[in-house]
């Protein structure tokens, strides 16, 4: 694979700098290194990245404040990566605009996919109008989604919730954002409307829902489309 | 000042009882030149042995003479002089004198008596309410609580109390009900008391001039501190003596709390000698073989010119010492959040089958030579838990149940929601637990006598602390035919599906 897209890692400690520059480089990309927060801004700024992998634990500035700061001006997908386990740590990084997090100790397939997923979301290019994920697709002019060629019997909620995640393929989307999302502000603290309809959302679309491989939890936290 | 109010007092009933025995003989005036004369000696006799009733024995013996007098000089002819003339006036006179000095003189004794020994017995009263209630109050606050509260009854006044510190030192604050705050001053005195062992104002220092005055609280063994009381008038003999055996049952419950709680330190010591010892050759031990493990392997892999097969396979043996050694800085962290109270219960409606299927994927690898049976009903409601403790909670006892059950053997998971609670149960096929081992089993670094190698007994006290944390219970039996069950209830509410 030779993408050749640059990919900035923000970590102050060695072993993980070098454990990321030949896992990403083994698998085509570039990568820039910052021992710290400072430098990290620096080299967002002079190198334009594609991709960032910011670490919470710096020498220099606390990780979420670097996040805040690039989050001013740079678009483009910024993954976490942290020992920093805590739920609300997790949320916070995300409300403030992380496009993914992951905490070490990580494997590194994991961390690969996450990079693909923060990357296909960041291209820009136009939507296809139908969303394929083997036996589901979704086609989103007809606005119906198929479960092996069988149109599915969805409510709207049920339908946008679906699309939402499934646009966002790979991407872990907190509890409080879908509710905004799917149910409108005044219910982004009444998350068993989404347990419900997660539920019945993966008796409908996964081939083993006690296995579900589609809508996958991520604890405490939220929701994200597998791959 | 209070000294004076008392000589008032007295003056006020030596005037009261002649102005009494002044009136009635008054009063009886028109009797004086009639024949029945002698009726106003029963009149004052009378009235002199009601004052024997309310009088002290001054005023009684005052009003006891005076009547004899008056009656002599008024009544008795003839009038106006003391002269008796008829012999059987003068026999009538003395026994008078006599009978009203005797009876006046004997009721106010009877009556000193009583007051005595009603006073003796609200004294043993209030000494044994206060061991009673001392008795049952059970810890340091409790016990100040309780003798404040004894002490405001009984001498009117809320007392101030400095402990000392463990090491015999008067350091630390002072203690009252409603918050007094004692001077710098007043707490070096406090201090000289202490050391000294003997009552403030007692030597050389006169103590009335201050606000409070500083009593040793002096135990059998120990002296827990001083207690401030607010500086009085001396008190009587009786009054002070009272004072003191009161002091001496606070002193003695308070020493009783100093002694219990050094006793709980040693313990305390004792214990996580013992903890810590276990810790370090546990730890020592578990962190050692996978870090030999990852050493062993990657120097092999290094250095030696390895076929592919056994390349990958020391690869697969350095993941697995990872995975072990994460799984087990994740328990030690846990347990540490656990003891330390630094992790909050932070409830979230929950699918059950979400949290069963979560962590049966995280151990997938662990449970593919079993077989795994999951049952939860269909109509299982939404549970507000913190799914993050509780994955821990179930990780550990699939955990577990992996590492003991024989190979293809059944292990089930099974959830209902009864009465209000969310109950859910894990149970294998392996050996269980020893009879006599079972209430150990959620014991902190508790290793069964089966137990394999590896593991630090963390898992199970995790799991019954996050348990608990949500105020919930976790109970463990061996099932019939064979192996443990775990079963965890946790109450909770269930979310009003009819509103979506």
């Amino acid at each position: 694979m030779t993408t050749n897209e640059t990919i900035l890692i923000i970590d102050d400690e060695l072993q993980i700098r070098r454990l990321l520059e030949i896992t990403l480089t083994a698998s085509g990309y570039k990568t820039i290194l910052a021992v710290n927060g400072k430098d990290g801004l620096v080299f967002s700024a002079t190198h334009h990245p594609a991709l960032i992998i910011l670490d919470l634990g710096l020498p220099d500035l606390d990780g979420q404040e670097v996040l805040k700061k690039l989050r001013d001006w740079y678009r483009k997908p910024i993954i976490i990566l942290s020992v920093r386990s805590a739920e609300e740590e997790i949320i916070r990084a995300l409300d403030q605009g992380a496009s993914d997090y992951l905490t070490k100790p990580f494997r590194t397939g994991e961390l690969l996919a996450r990079i693909r997923a923060a990357l296909r979301s960041a291209d820009g290019s136009p939507e296809a109008t139908v969303l394929d994920f083997g036996s589901l697709t979704i086609d989103l002019v007809a606005h119906i989604a198929k479960k092996n060629q069988e149109v599915l019997k969805l409510t709207a909620t049920e339908f946008s919730l679906l699309l939402l995640l499934a646009k966002n393929r790979g991407r872990v989307l907190t509890h409080k954002y879908l509710l905004r999302e799917v149910w409108g502000y005044g219910y982004q603290e009444q998350t068993q409307y989404l347990r419900v309809f997660i539920a019945q959302l993966r008796k409908k679309i996964e081939d083993n829902p006690s296995r579900p491989s589609l809508l996958i939890t991520e604890s405490g936290v939220g929701y994200r489309f597998g791959e | 000042m209070t000294k004076g109010g008392n000589n008032w007092k007295v003056i006020r009933q030596y005037v009261l009882s002649a102005a009494v025995i002044g009136g009635v003989a008054l009063l009886c005036a028109p009797l004086a030149n009639t024949r029945t004369y002698h009726l106003v000696s029963f009149i004052l006799l009378f009235v002199v042995s009601i004052l024997s009733t309310f009088l002290g024995l001054g005023p009684v013996l005052l009003a006891s003479t005076m009547s004899a007098l008056v009656w002599n000089y008024f009544f008795i002819p003839p009038h106006h002089t003391f002269h008796i003339e008829k012999a059987d006036d003068l026999l009538i006179f003395g026994l008078f004198f006599t009978i009203a000095l005797v009876s006046g003189v004997l009721s106010t004794r009877v009556r000193r008596q009583e007051r005595i020994s009603r006073e003796r017995e609200k004294r043993t009263n209030a000494l044994f309410q206060l061991t009673r209630e001392l008795s049952k109050a059970g810890g340091m606050k409790e016990v100040l609580k309780v003798a404040a509260a004894e002490i405001r009854n009984h001498f009117g006044d809320e007392p101030v109390f400095l402990l000392q510190d463990g090491n015999n030192q008067l350091q630390g604050d002072e203690w009252s009900a409603n918050g007094q705050q004692l001077t710098r001053q007043e707490k070096e005195r406090g201090v000289r008391v202490f050391r000294e062992g003997r009552k403030s104002g007692s030597g050389e220092i006169q103590s009335t001039t201050e606000r409070y005055t500083f009593y040793p609280l002096g135990g059998t063994r120990i002296s827990p501190g001083v207690i401030a009381l607010k500086s009085s008038p001396p008190l009587t003999p009786e009054q002070e003596s009272f004072r003191e055996a009161f002091l001496t049952q606070v002193s003695n419950a308070l020493e009783r709390e100093f002694l219990g709680e050094m006793a709980q330190k040693v313990r305390f010591l004792d214990e996580s000698d013992r903890l810590y010892k276990t810790l370090f050759n546990s730890i020592s031990h578990e962190l050692r073989i996978p870090i030999a493990t990852i050493m062993g392997a990657s120097d092999s892999i290094l250095n030696a010119r390895n076929s592919d097969e056994i390349h990958l396979a020391l690869v697969r043996e350095i993941f697995t010492a990872s995975l072990r050694l994460n799984r087990l800085i994740e328990n030690l962290l846990n347990i540490s959040r656990l003891e330390s109270g630094h992790f909050s219960v932070r409830t979230d409606w929950c699918d059950i089958n979400d949290l069963v299927n979560k962590v049966t994927d995280e151990l997938k690898d662990e449970l593919k030579p079993f077989s795994l049976e999951v049952s939860v009903p269909e109509d299982m409601p939404l549970v507000k838990i913190d799914f993050g403790l509780l994955e821990h909670v179930l990780y550990n006892l699939l955990f577990n149940a992996t590492q003991y059950a024989p190979g293809a053997s059944v292990i089930g998971i099974r959830a209902t929601y009864q009465d209000g609670r969310l109950l859910l149960e894990v149970r294998d096929r392996g050996p269980g637990f020893p009879e006599h081992q079972i209430r150990e089993v959620f014991k902190k670094f508790f290793r069964g006598d089966g137990s394999r190698p590896g593991g630090l007994g963390l898992g199970l006290s995790i799991a019954k602390g996050f348990v608990e944390a949500h105020g919930g219970a976790i109970q463990v039996a061996n099932a019939p035919g064979g192996g443990a069950r775990f079963i965890l209830s946790i109450p909770s509410e269930t979310p009003d599906i009819f509103n979506m």
